[in-house]
Formats: C-alpha cells, structure tokens, sequence
C-alpha cells in the first residue's frame, strides 16, 4: 500500500491504483476526459496532467496512466501542469462550436466543466474549424458530431464495454467521425448508454431533446423496476413529466451502465390512459371515499363470511413497504395471510432464492470477476439485460461463459451454448452424466465459480437441484457463488416476506371462499399463466378491488378502483435478485404533464387549486391511511426489521447506496418432484420473456414501441422440415394456456424438439415461468 | 571518398533485382547456415548484442537489447515482424533495398526469428512499394522450394513461414504498436504501452518489430562477426554502416550505403555533389522529416546516433534532405508540419489538434499575416507538445519547428517585420 | 457457390478471387487480418470501393460493416468514393517541394482543369496529394496505378497525361 503526497497532501492508496484515482481519493480533480471509471484509463485526451516530482523519471504525466509509487511527490496545480492542460482545453476547443445555448447538454457538460477548470478561456485559433454531416441513428439516441472532442469514450463504451458491433470510429487525424455504417437505429440493447459517457453534446437522448435544463430537472437517486437486477438510476422530471433516465452508479450492480428497456422505458408514468381518479363501479370518487368504502368492504365481508372471505393480493413490482403493509393490513382486517405473488411458481422459485441460496449469493461485481460462470436457463438480454454486460466483462478478462438454454440465445461476448431443451436441462441438473460430470469439475477447479440459474425456466424444482451443485463446488478457500435471475424489481422482496405455509392466489380463488380480492399493483390476468381460470374465478367475486398505476384492463373491471404511484413518486425499496436492499427516492409529485393538460402549451388555460391529475397517492400511503398507521417510514421500517431481522440492513439505508444485502436464512429441506411425462407428438413448451415488452411496464412505455418485434413460434430446423412447416408460414398451436395462431420462425440456435414464443403482449396469455407443459403444432388454417 | 565495404548494397546492380541465384552466387544465405547449423539462438543474440547494431527505422534502439526483453524460450506462438511501412519524408533506403536485394532481408529474418525461436513472420510493406512486395514475393517463393524457408530449415529442426502483408498508406503504421494493429486488421492507433509488443504483441503474443535494414544487417553480423562490425563505423561507438538517402537541393540525390559516423560535409559535398544551381548549403534534415535541422555550423559532425544528439538533432533514419540558401525554413517547417498534422492517427489531442495549430500559425507567419504574439504562441505550442504525446509522431513533428526555432527564428522575424516572406519571388 | 457469391458481387470483385479470399478465410485463425487485402483487390478491380464493397469485404472475414469502415476510412489509399480511371498521386512532402512540386502541382490542376480532390469530367483523371512516396531520389514524383513517374517537369508532366490519354482511348 504505497503512500504518496498529492498537492501536499498524503494517502495510502492500495497497490496499482493511479495518480488520477489517488487524487480523486483526496477530493482533488484533475481535469480528464477520456478516463471512465469502468473503461479505464487509455491515454488519449492528455487533459490530466500532472507533474511528478519524485522517483527515476520526473516531470510532466498523465495522471490516469502512472500507477502510484511510494514516497510519489506530485503538483496538480504547477505551472507545467496548468498550462499543458490549459492548453489541452484550447486544442479541445479548435473545432467545438460554441453552440452551448442550445446544445442539449448545457448545464452538465464535461467539456463545459473541464474547459473552466482547464483554464482556457480566449480562443486565439482563428483558423477553419471542422464540421461533419450528423447521422440518424433511430429514436433513442441524437447525434451531433460537430461537438465531438475525439475521446473516444463512445466507441469504448459501445464496442468494448457493451459488445454492440453496429458503431464504430471512421476517419482519421482531425476528421474522426463516430458513428454507423449508414444511417439507421442503433442495434445495440445498451445504446443509450452513449447518452451518459459522451463529456459533451455529440450524443444526447433523442427522447429528451429540448425538453429540459438538466438544473431544471428534478431529480433522485432510483432503482430500474424493470427487472430483478435493479440497476441504479438516475430519473429526471420536470413539468410533472418524467423526462429522462440517466444510469446511476452501484459498483456492485450495474456499475454505470443500463440497459435501453431501464431508460427508455418509464413511459407508463405519464401514459395518456393513466387511471388517476378513484372510481366505485362506474362513479368518480375521492381517494378519502375510496378508502372509506374499502374499509367498510373488507370489514363487512370478513365479518360476515370469515377471515378466508378477503384476499389481499401483492405484487413483486411494489415495494417492499407496500407489501409489508399489506401483511399489516391482513392482520389488521382479521383476513388471511395475503399472496404476495399471482405467479406461484415464480414466488415458489423466488423463495428458494430468498431462503436457501442466500449465503452465497453473487453479486454482479463478482461475475464481472469470475472466472467461470455457469448460466443455466436463462436467455440473459431478455431476461436481465445487464446481466449480460456483466458476462461480457468477464469474458474480456479471460473468463469462460457455458450456457445451457432451450432459447438462442445470443450474448455480446463469446460463449458457449448448448441447447437443451426444459426437460433436458432437468435431467443435466438432476444427475447430467458426463456432461454434468464435466461441468461439476470445471466448478471445482475454478477460482472465482458463479452459477447463474434462471427462475422463470428452471422453476423451483430446477433451483432445488442448483443447491446441490453449488455446495459442491464450494471448499474451504473459496465459495461458489449463485446468482438467481428472477422476474420482478422486488421478487426476491416479496418471497422474502413471504410465510411458507401461502396457499398460491388460484387454489384460494377457486376454493370459493373468496368473495373481496384486493389487488394491489398486480393484474393476475397479465403477470401469471391460467390467466382464463383467473378470469372465471374472479366472475365468481363479490367484489374486485384493484389500486394500480397502470391501465390494465382488470383495473377497468374493477368494482372499486384506486389509482397509486409508480416507484418514480414514490419512496420505497425493492430488494434485488442478489438478496441487495435498494432504496429509491421520489422523483416527481403525480399530476398530468402540461402535454396532456393543454396540448404541450404554457401556461396551462385552466385554473385550479390542485394540481390536474395529482390525486394518485403512493400505496403505502394508501395503505398507512386504510389502517390507520401514521406515515413514518423511519418507524415503518423499525416495525419491519422487529419482525424480520434479516431487513436489519434497512435501518441505514439511504437512496444512492450500493444497498446491503438481507441477513441470509437457514435453507429448507427439498423435495425434488418428478417432471410431467410428454404425450407423443408434442414439442416442449418455451415461453420466453422478449427483450422488449415482456414487462408489464414496458407494454405500456410507447418509446420503446421500435424495438418491439411481432411474436412468433419458433422452431428447430429439424423440426420446421419433420413437421412440414415453412418459416414465415402460419402454425396452429394447441398448449395448456389456450390456441394461438402464430407465424413459424425458423430458429437454427434452439434446441429442437421444443415450441418457443416470446412473450410481448400479442399473445397475454403465454406467461413465462409456468411448469414446464406441452404443445401440439400444426400448420396453419387455410386463410393464409 | 572513403572506400566503405559494402555490405547491404553489395549486389545492387541499377535497374536490376537480385534473386536467388545470383543471391547464393555471391554467399547469400551462408550467414543463414552458419546461424542454425552452428548457433544457439541464445549467441545469436548475444553476437548481436555485441556488434551494438541500432535500429534502423529511425529511432535507433540497440537491437540486441530489444532482443534481450524478447522472451524467447517462452512457448507458444511468437512473431517477428518487418516494418516495411517506410513513409517518412526523406527516406526510401529501404525501398531502394529491397528493390536491389530481397533475399537479403528474407535470410535476415530467418536468422533473427531462429535467434528469437518465433515460428511466424510478417513483412509489412507499404502501399507504394508494390514492387518490392512482388520481390519479397517471389523471393519468399524461392527461398521456400530452397529450403531457406518452412518446416525444418536446413534440416535444423527450426520451422519459419513468413508472409507480405500489404498496407494502404498511412505514415502512422511505421510506429510499431500501431502497425501490428493495422497487421491485426483493427484501427491502427498505436497501443499503450506496457505492455510492450515484446510481452504483448501481435495477436496477443510476444513480438518484435524491426526495420528492414536493421534485419538485412544480421546475416552480415552473423557471418563477420561483431567487432568486425563494429569496425566498419567511423565513430568509437558507433557501428556497421548506414544507408543514406540523399535528397532536396543536392546535385546527386542517390541512395549510399557508407560508414556510420561519416560527416556531413562528406555526405553532402562528396556524396551529394554539392547543393544544385551552385547554390550554398543552408541546413539539412539528417535523418528524415522528424529530426531537427543541421546548419553550417554542423558540416563536421560525425553522422552517427551519440553525436547528433549532442547537437540537437537526430540520426534517424539516415535520409538526409538538404536546403539550398534560397530556401524559406518557415515554409520548410510549415510544409512538413502539415505532413505530420496530416498523417496524425486522430488519437491524441496533442498530436491531433495541437498539430493542426502549429500548422495555423506556421501559415499566418510564412503569410506575413503573423505578429510576435503568433511567435510567442508557436514556442509555447512547442514546449507544451514536446514529451507529452501519445505516441512519437507529434515528438517527430516537434523536431523540426525546433530546429526552425533555434537556428531561425530570426528569418520569422523577418516574415512578421515586412509582412511578407522574405523569399517569396 | 457460397451466398457471398453472386452476380451482385461480379462487379466488385473477379469471382476466383472471391473464392480464394473465402478459402483463405475459412482457413486462418485471425480472418481480419485481411481487410487492406480484399479491400485493395476490390478497389484494383472495380477502381474505388463502394458501399456494397464494404459489406463484401465484411461478409467475406465475418465482421460487419462498420468493422471493415473503420479501416476503409483510416487509409489514405483506399478510395470510399469514385475516382477516375488514372489517380494521380503527387507527392507534396519535403523532398518533392524542395524540388518544385507545387509548380508541378498548378501545372497538373491547369492541364487536367481540376483541383485536387475532383476527377477531370471524362472519367479519366483524379487529383489527390500525397504524402511522400519514398521517391525522394527521383523528386517532384507522382505515384499512379502504384508506378513512380520523376523526376517531372511541367513537359514530362505533358507527356506522361498524353501517353495516358492515348492508353485510355486505344
């Protein structure tokens, strides 16, 4: 551990670290561009000079390239420094145009900064400067490369660090131009991340342009409710309009960097449907109504039919708040236990995650630095997109990926994949044979093993067989890490609250004693398979209840109906698929954004005390309020962590951590049950998320409508010329969930014998995460 | 005239190729049998250690000790690799070798990658020389069906293919990092170093990088020895000969191969035949585009590496361009600066940017549009690019402006006081 | 025959030459290594390299387009846009200016009507500076169809545009 004296003052800094990363230790900035954190340190920009003036070689570095030495004497505000970086600026400045006014980036421009702090100030270069001609590169991401000062951090961070093979660095000397082989969208699922790397104005969000100041904006440290990953991020708003999202930065999660589902995908928060007013039957009421009458409801109907009359029903996209109140309120009612999940399987697996992996949880700062990582049924851009960046990082440094997945799946590094199919994968896990036998050895010789083991594939039965691999693999020096991608922003939440003994939300429905059901942020008809046994159920209420952000269509059948907030207005926390307690801040009040109140006019034309479209309220709010509780969070969370000391983590908490992992639990004893048998003739079901659109939120997100793709029944080769069937051409397929009618994609990367379709909302009923089931196919009617 | 022994032109007949036959005819490839037939690889390059041999592309690093970090006994794929990418202003020796002698470089290379155990070798030649390339084509061809080249070299036991790899024309590709990247068929900005190719090279592996003539050399070390060698130099540590390519205002602009450590005087007036029209000599660049100028004052400076550093200026690679009195130094200077500023990869903002001012205020000056505020500004600009690019190119570029700004700063003085530059007709 | 090729591609590339650069490809470890080559024998055979050649050339190694792009557009020597039948290449470094290379530059722009950069309008001639040739012993040179023409005067330079006229119309 070297100790060096910077600017007069001393640190120790651990071994290879660099001047930079010292001084930045020492709250000293020197001025940089190209350096980034998680790109590293190339040498391009030369703005971080530094003078050294000890050791063999003295004199004028770049701070970003010397590792540290002990005894190190270095100036960062010397004369030789200063006016090298000053005149870094001025370089940097030749060809810039000075059209900060109305460049996007105004407010929050590295360049704008670094030009200051450089020094520069008066441009004596009075010769041409360059200009290029701008590229469309699609919806999400504006392109402006006069501005550019040739970091290099875009190609870095597209190429490198992302694996995107669309975008690349042409030209040469002063003429570099970044950017496509041709006008056209940006194929990569993490494009927007240009958005956040670029120092200056060359790359903004497209979907942002000109909305906003950044010092405008509000606003807050947040979690991505997109998946169970549950990166950091940054939301802003303004005009009650959520604007933005930029990527926040957990060194154990996502690092600094989100996927383009997380950032271009919070359009649910001011959907035009958005259901914002409270509605008993077909009447408009107020919220303080709604609560009075839900009240009274519940009340009425536990006293006259029985705790088992009212089922409260939670979701794994609200909080961990809400679910807990929800608890509360159950016990507060007199009702039973609420289901914390429609999806019971998916529950049943967040379960094993929660209780009996949750000593070896990884991180994905540990697969970023695994050796070898495991991934078993999971198709990593649809499922956790980050996840696969995180696979990518260990691959450059010489890490080895094996995958085995029914799906083809494509990853932006090298790996390799085996296509197996559900049922195979089963039998690999249960016992394997050689194959298993190999890959059980490759985890013992490992240094830094991790197993990443999908929830929606694998189901319970597949995370039970897990446990036995990544005991085994562990020794004395080092464990083997487990990493569980499940679906939710807050699965592992919900599981974790959970009590064992829950019967799943459609045996109580269908057992009749069901006469309320509460929903709260949860619409079974979307978010769990049978969704036609939950529709005859749920004709069999008295009474349907649902509080929900979004317009579903359950919600406009309700009988009482109260709108809540999503997680941008609101304060709450999820807990992630690595068992890591993240809180997130409010970022907006609700109300309609000017768009909807007057055409995008200002100022509005109509006048009003309260704010237009406000009267959503959070629904741990919501629920405090049904309860009686006073909304403290601080003595909410006290109560939590009383009551279940592995949330002890959530009393430090604050909006903007890297979070803490829950107290881990003792594992449960398993009971592996046998797999269905398959009838002759049929094909293995895979319901698969997409990348876009899967999520609930994302369905109702209108940026992201160009990446969505049609749904269709993908096939092995094999299987397209044994059935007759042709790709493009229409196929019948008779599953468990009903009969669709889908185009056949010829898929040569999947496993054969199996039926893939992408869930993405044209077919809602095929819910990934069901028990592994059975199809018949055949080709297609006649009409086409 | 010295009477030098002519060692890498002593089978150049003008206008003619040598090939195999007339090669062996005149002891080609003895060198080559003496090294896998009676050498290790590990005396091979201490020999060359010995005979102090340094680099030939310009930068003059002493071979044997490059040679030295070369992990040589490591297993595993390793490369040798020719930089063949002569595109400095003012040099074409390599060029004009290989147009005479291909073989030459072929027995070299073969030597040198027995010495440093490397199975694969790579010539990368610039795009104007596509008639060399043929040459090393054919030469290649030759010397595989004579046994000289692949599997098991004069029944040695040491295996050795060799490969031409073309360019497309960027100067930058001559810097070694950049080059192997350009090799690889990535964007040929030259890497970070550590790690050196030597650890880290082509493809990833071990690799060694050396000019044409700095290879062409070896089988004559091998086979003459290293004091020999040594000898042949002019100056006490200096060694072997040198080719120079004359150029510029010279009666005779010719390419020679004479001693290292030969004086200026000498080059010019014996080799060069004087400067043309009867004109008087002004200054020089010694050793291509990036060395700092010589004056009348250096006429017997001994050309060598040691000697002209002591001077301010470079060896380099030996293309000694020459000036006549009636030459404008500010539009010398401007004119090779925009060569620079145009050859620069885009990578560094020195290089990148810093050069395209340099070359704004070389234009306002020789426009007579400058004032002493634009001098003042190009003696800051060179101070503040000089040591702190990436890579040597902007260095390279700085050498002459400082040449301009030590020997003539005056002659800009007077482009600023008439407002008009003082030789313009 | 592969997908690569094709009538589409029989103007880009001869179609043996294609077949060999597959080959080659195929058998390699490190197919990227042979940008500059298939990009060269592209611009040989068709005069520039067009966008199709680009998407060639990154079929052929298996790299996509930008891939090959980036490369295309670094050197000096491969040609992104059309260019005429006979490019010259005038050396415009050191050792060619010391030698009146700017004089022959005015004659070339005079006798061709063209400013570097542009291609006379019969198709036959494109202008473009260079930088140094490795000519500097036979300065002021230019550089066409990879051939060295010096020393020049403005009457060699008259000759050697005649002589090429009179290749083209032959």
């Amino acid at each position: 551990m070297p100790t060096l004296t910077i600017d007069n003052q001393t640190i120790t800094v651990s071994e290879g670290k660099t001047i930079l990363e010292a001084a930045e230790a020492l709250g000293i900035m020197v001025p940089h561009f190209c350096y980034h954190k998680e790109l590293g340190a190339v040498g391009a920009c030369r703005m971080c000079a530094v003078t050294v003036h000890s050791g063999q070689m003295p004199g004028l570095k770049m701070a970003c390239l010397v590792p540290v030495e002990e005894g190190m004497v270095v100036t960062t505000g010397d004369e030789a420094s200063a006016t090298f970086r000053d005149r870094v600026g001025e370089w940097l400045m030749l060809n810039h145009p000075h059209d900060c006014p109305v460049c996007d980036e105004g407010g929050e421009c590295q360049l704008q900064e670094m030009t200051i702090s450089s020094g520069h100030g008066i441009r004596r270069y009075q010769g041409d400067k360059g200009t290029y001609t701008n590229q469309d590169l699609g919806p999400f991401i504006a392109q402006e490369m006069n501005r550019c000062i040739q970091c290099y951090r875009c190609a870095r961070t597209y190429k490198d660090y992302c694996g995107g093979r669309d975008f690349g660095v042409m030209g040469s000397r002063n003429r570099v131009f970044f950017g496509r082989f041709k006008d056209g969208m940006l194929e990569s699922d993490f494009s927007g991340n240009l958005v956040d790397v670029c120092p200056t104005g060359v790359f903004t969000d497209r979907t942002f342009r000109f909305k906003s100041r950044s010092w405008d904006l509000e606003q807050a440290d947040s979690v991505c409710p997109h998946c169970g990953v549950g990166c950091a991020t940054i939301p802003g708003g303004r005009l009650r309009e959520l604007q933005r999202v930029c990527s926040g930065d957990n060194p154990q999660v996502n690092a600094t960097f989100i996927c383009d589902r997380g950032r271009f995908g919070s359009g649910y928060v001011s959907h035009p449907e958005r259901p914002r007013q409270a509605r008993h039957n077909d009447q408009v009421i107020s919220i303080d109504d709604a609560l009075i009458e839900l009240d009274a409801q519940i009340g009425a109907a536990v006293q006259q039919h029985g705790p088992e009359a009212v089922l409260l029903l939670g979701s794994d996209r609200a909080s961990l708040e809400t679910n807990w109140l929800l608890q509360s309120a159950a016990k507060h009612f007199g009702c039973r236990v609420p289901v914390l999940n429609a999806h019971a399987r998916r529950h049943q697996t967040a379960q094993m995650a929660a209780f009996d992996f949750s000593a070896s949880l990884a991180s994905l700062e540990d697969i970023r630095n695994s050796d070898l990582t495991l991934v078993f049924g999971v198709d990593p851009l649809a499922e956790a997109p980050i996840l696969a960046l995180a696979l990518r990082q260990m691959v450059r440094k010489q890490g080895r990926v094996l995958l085995y997945d029914p799906r083809p799946v494509e990853l932006p590094c090298d790996f390799d994949h085996q296509a197996y199919s559900p049922a195979a994968l089963q039998e690999l896990l249960e016992d394997g044979g050689v194959e298993g036998r190999h890959l059980r050895d490759l985890l013992a010789q490992a240094e830094r093993p991790v197993i990443v083991a999908g929830a929606d594939l694998l189901g319970p039965r597949g995370l039970q067989l897990l446990q036995g691999w990544t005991t085994g693999a562990a020794n004395a020096e080092r464990p083997c890490r487990f990493y569980p991608v499940l679906a939710g922003a807050n699965s592992f939440g919900t599981a974790l609250l959970s009590l064992p003994e829950q019967d799943d939300l459609l045996t109580r429905l269908e057992g009749g004693k069901v006469k309320m059901l509460v929903c709260v942020e949860n619409d079974p008809l979307l978010e769990a398979p049978l969704g036609e046994r939950f529709a005859a159920a749920l004709t069999r209420l008295d009474s349907l209840v649902v509080v929900d952000y979004l317009p579903t269509s359950l919600g406009a059948h309700a009988n009482l109906f109260v709108p809540s907030c999503p997680p941008f207005e609101d304060d709450g926390t999820f807990i992630n698929n690595e068992g890591r307690l993240r809180r997130y801040r409010r970022v907006l009040k609700p109300g309609l954004t000017l768009a909807h109140t007057d055409q995008g006019g200002h100022p509005p034309r109509e006048f009003s005390l309260a704010t237009p479209g406000s009267e959503p309220m959070p629904t741990a709010l919501l629920l405090q309020r049904l309860i009686g509780q006073k909304p403290d969070m601080n003595a909410l969370h006290r109560q939590m962590v009383e009551q279940q000391p592995r949330l002890e983590p959530l009393l430090k908490l604050k909006p903007g951590d890297p979070g803490v992992r829950v107290g881990s639990a003792v594992a449960r004893p398993q009971n592996i049950d046998k797999l269905p048998e398959q009838p002759a003739g049929t094909f293995q079901m895979v319901v698969s998320a997409a990348r876009y659109g899967s999520d609930l939120l994302s369905r109702f997100a209108e940026k992201l409508a160009p990446r969505l793709t049609p749904t269709r029944l993908g096939l092995h080769p094999d299987d397209l010329v044994e059935r007759g069937l042709k790709d493009g051409a229409p196929a019948v397929v008779e599953t468990d969930f009903g009969s669709f009618k889908l185009t056949v994609a010829s898929r040569p990367g999947m496993a054969a014998g199996c039926a893939l379709v992408e869930n993405s909302g044209d077919c809602p009923q095929l819910i990934p995460g069901a028990e592994l089931s059975y199809c018949h196919i055949s080709p297609g009617g006649a009409d086409e | 005239m010295s009477q030098t022994p002519q060692l890498l032109f002593k089978n150049r007949k003008p206008g003619q190729t040598v090939f195999l036959k007339d090669f062996t005819a005149n002891g080609g490839y003895e060198g080559l049998r003496t090294a896998v037939g009676t050498m290790t690889p590990a005396a091979i390059r201490e020999l060359v250690k010995a005979a102090a041999l340094r680099g030939r592309g310009g930068a003059g690093f002493p071979t044997g000790v490059k040679w030295g970090f070369f992990p040589a006994d490591k297993p595993g794929p390793k490369y040798l690799v020719c930089n063949c990418d002569e595109m400095e202003p003012g040099t074409y020796k390599d060029g004009v070798l290989l147009q005479a002698d291909p073989h030459q470089l072929i027995e070299g290379m073969i030597i040198s990658a027995f010495a440093l155990q490397t199975q694969v070798g790579y010539i990368f030649i610039r795009y104007a020389y596509e008639k060399q390339a043929e040459n090393l084509r054919r030469a290649i061809t030759e010397a595989t069906q004579a046994g000289y080249l692949g599997k098991n070299i004069l029944g040695s036991g040491f295996d050795f293919e060799l490969h031409v790899h073309g360019s497309a024309g960027r100067y930058i590709l001559g810097e070694e990092t950049a080059l192997l990247n350009g090799l690889e068929g990535i964007r040929p900005n030259p890497r970070l170093k550590p790690p050196f190719p030597a650890m880290r090279g082509l493809f990833g592996q071990p690799t060694t990088v050396n000019n044409v003539e700095t290879l062409a050399n070896i089988p004559h070390i091998v086979t003459g020895g290293a004091q020999w060698f040594k000898d042949l130099a002019l100056t006490v540590d200096g060694s072997g000969t040198k080719l120079f390519g004359l150029s510029g205002h010279l009666n005779c602009t010719e390419c020679f191969e004479l001693p290292v450590g030969i004086s200026l005087r000498e080059v010019i007036e014996t080799y060069g035949q004087g400067i043309w029209k009867n004109k008087q000599f002004k200054a020089c660049l010694p050793g291509g585009a990036s060395t700092p100028y010589l004056t009348r004052e250096h006429m017997d400076v001994p050309l060598d590496f040691a000697p002209l550093e002591q001077v301010g200026s470079r060896f380099g690679t030996a293309g000694v361009t020459a000036f006549d009195e009636d030459t404008c130094m500010v539009a010398a200077t401007l004119n090779l600066i925009s060569f620079f500023a145009r050859e620069s990869c885009g990578w560094c903002t020195p290089c990148r940017d810093g050069l395209t001012m340099v070359r704004w205020l070389l234009e306002t000056l020789e426009s007579g549009r400058g004032t002493h505020e634009h001098l003042e500004m190009l003696k800051d600009q060179l101070t503040n690019i000089s040591g702190k690019s990436f890579c040597a190119l902007a260095e390279g570029a700085m050498g002459p402006l400082a040449g301009l700004l030590n020997h003539f700063e005056q002659e800009i003085v007077d482009h600023i006081d008439r407002g008009h530059c003082p030789f313009s007709k | 025959m592969t997908a690569i090729e094709s009538q589409t591609t029989s103007h880009l590339l001869d179609q043996n030459t294609l077949a060999e650069f597959i080959r080659h490809a195929g058998e390699i470890e490190h197919p990227r290594e042979m940008i500059i080559d298939v990009l060269r024998a592209i611009q040989l055979h068709h005069g520039w390299v067009p966008d199709e050649g680009v998407e060639l050339t990154a079929s052929v190694l298996g790299l996509t387009p930008v891939e090959v792009e980036e490369i295309a557009t670094f050197y000096d020597k491969i040609f992104r846009r059309p260019v005429g039948r006979f490019v010259i290449h005038l050396c415009d470094s050191i050792c060619c200016w010391t030698r009146g290379a700017e004089e022959i530059a005015l004659h070339l722009k005079k006798v061709l009507g063209i400013a570097f950069g542009q291609t006379t309008e019969d198709g036959l001639f494109t202008l473009l500076p260079s930088c140094c040739l490795g000519c500097c012993g036979i300065a002021p040179a230019v550089m066409i169809r990879q051939e060295f023409y010096g020393p020049l005067t403005p009457e060699k330079v008259d000759e050697l545009i005649a002589a090429l006229r009179k290749e083209a119309s032959a």
